[in-house]
């Protein structure tokens, strides 16, 4: 059904069409990339890493503190450069990387205690960079299903469409949580302005 | 609201979107190569070693199976021809001598089989000769039980038609 519909987007040349276009040429290209990175291409992965870098950064930014990210990032590259035989879909390295990011966060908190993020975080080297942790802080009491499609949005500059695509997620689902995440975000930011 | 600008950054920009995207880009992704270690085994090809255990043992196990059956076959095939030289069967004298309770349960299943039958399948060349005595005991039995029930049935027929002379109907009315 699903297909059927992909199909007749990409035929009539709809709005939806460019979606659908733009997930097929980045599934092609992924998996091509992750072949070549199979057969001992380097190369082959570094662009992958360069494709799913931001991806991951976001994901974690959503997630755990800003100074653990950077690390983060090269450590999820190479677990997944070490795993990368286990991949059995080459056209679905997006979510699957994503889903190590997603987990990776989780262990990280296991290990360490909340405390650590919040002084990581609020602390900024000037009032830019200060307001920029606040509103991070915000997003990451939203909802998770609204937390990472908003950072991925508003910190990445990922469309919506690119985070369907590299997430897995539906185009409807993203659309769904970018919107209720901003109305929420919206509220709370109103509120602490008010205060 | 625009909503089409927080989708996919088409139509007119938000103002309050806008700023945020502005407040929130230094903590965007830094670009940072990646550093992959030299010494990093690549991502192994994959091992087909279990899979080829696992179907080698299957095929050994069916082989196996095979040649047990087929050993067991032949184990059981030479005994038709022992069979033929069975000993003559026993005299209907060693028969009366069993009990007959037993016999009279077994009367239910054969009563409308015909004896040749019996005597057919009791030459048959794949019996044993322990199986053939053993045939031969139930025909014997299933015999005997038949001739018991005719008795039986012959019996209550003549106790229908002939009525005793000594027999008071309507007792319960005289007392």
């Amino acid at each position: 059904m699903y297909e059927l519909d992909a199909t007749a987007d990409v035929l009539l040349m709809t709005p939806q069409a460019n979606a659908a276009t733009q997930q097929v040429k980045e599934t092609a290209v992924e998996a091509v990339l992750v072949g070549a990175a199979l057969e001992g291409d380097r190369e082959g992965f570094g662009r992958l890493y360069d494709l799913y870098a931001p991806l991951v950064h976001g994901i974690l930014l959503a997630r755990v503190p800003r100074a653990e990210v950077a690390d983060l990032v090269q450590d999820i590259f190479l677990h997944a450069y070490r795993k990368l035989h286990t991949l059995r879909d080459r056209a679905a390295f997006g979510p699957w990387i994503a889903m190590i990011a997603r987990n990776r966060a989780v262990d990280f908190h296991r290990r360490t205690r909340e405390t650590v993020e919040l002084t990581d975080d609020v602390r900024g080297s000037n009032t830019s960079d200060s307001r920029a942790n606040e509103i991070l802080e915000l997003i990451r009491n939203l909802p998770e299903a609204y937390r990472e499609t908003l950072v991925l949005r508003l910190v990445e500059g990922m469309t919506g469409p690119e985070i369907a695509v590299r997430t897995g997620l539906t185009p409807a689902s993203v659309r769904v949580n970018l919107h209720r995440g901003m109305k929420l975000l919206r509220e709370k930011l109103r509120f602490t302005e008010g205060i | 609201m625009n909503d089409d600008y927080l989708w996919d950054k088409t139509g007119e920009a938000d103002p309050e979107i806008r700023q945020l995207e502005e407040l929130l880009a230094p903590l965007r992704y830094q670009p940072r190569p990646l550093e992959l270690p030299e010494e990093l085994p690549l991502a192994p090809k994959r091992n087909y070693l279990p899979l080829l255990a696992i179907a080698a043992t299957v095929v050994i196990a069916l082989l196996a199976a095979g040649v047990w059956v087929r050993l067991r076959n032949e184990k059981v095939a030479p005994a038709p021809v022992q069979a033929k030289s069975a000993a003559p069967v026993p005299g209907p004298s060693v028969v009366h001598e069993e009990t007959p309770t037993p016999v009279i349960a077994e009367n239910r299943n054969v009563p409308n089989k015909p004896v040749h039958r019996h005597s057919s399948r009791t030459s048959k060349p794949g019996m044993t000769k322990v199986e053939r005595e053993e045939a031969l005991a139930a025909k014997q039995q299933v015999m005997l039980a038949l001739r018991v029930a005719s008795e039986k049935i012959k019996l209550a027929q003549r106790r229908t038609l002939t009525p005793s002379p000594n027999l008071i109907k309507n007792q319960h009315k005289l007392g």
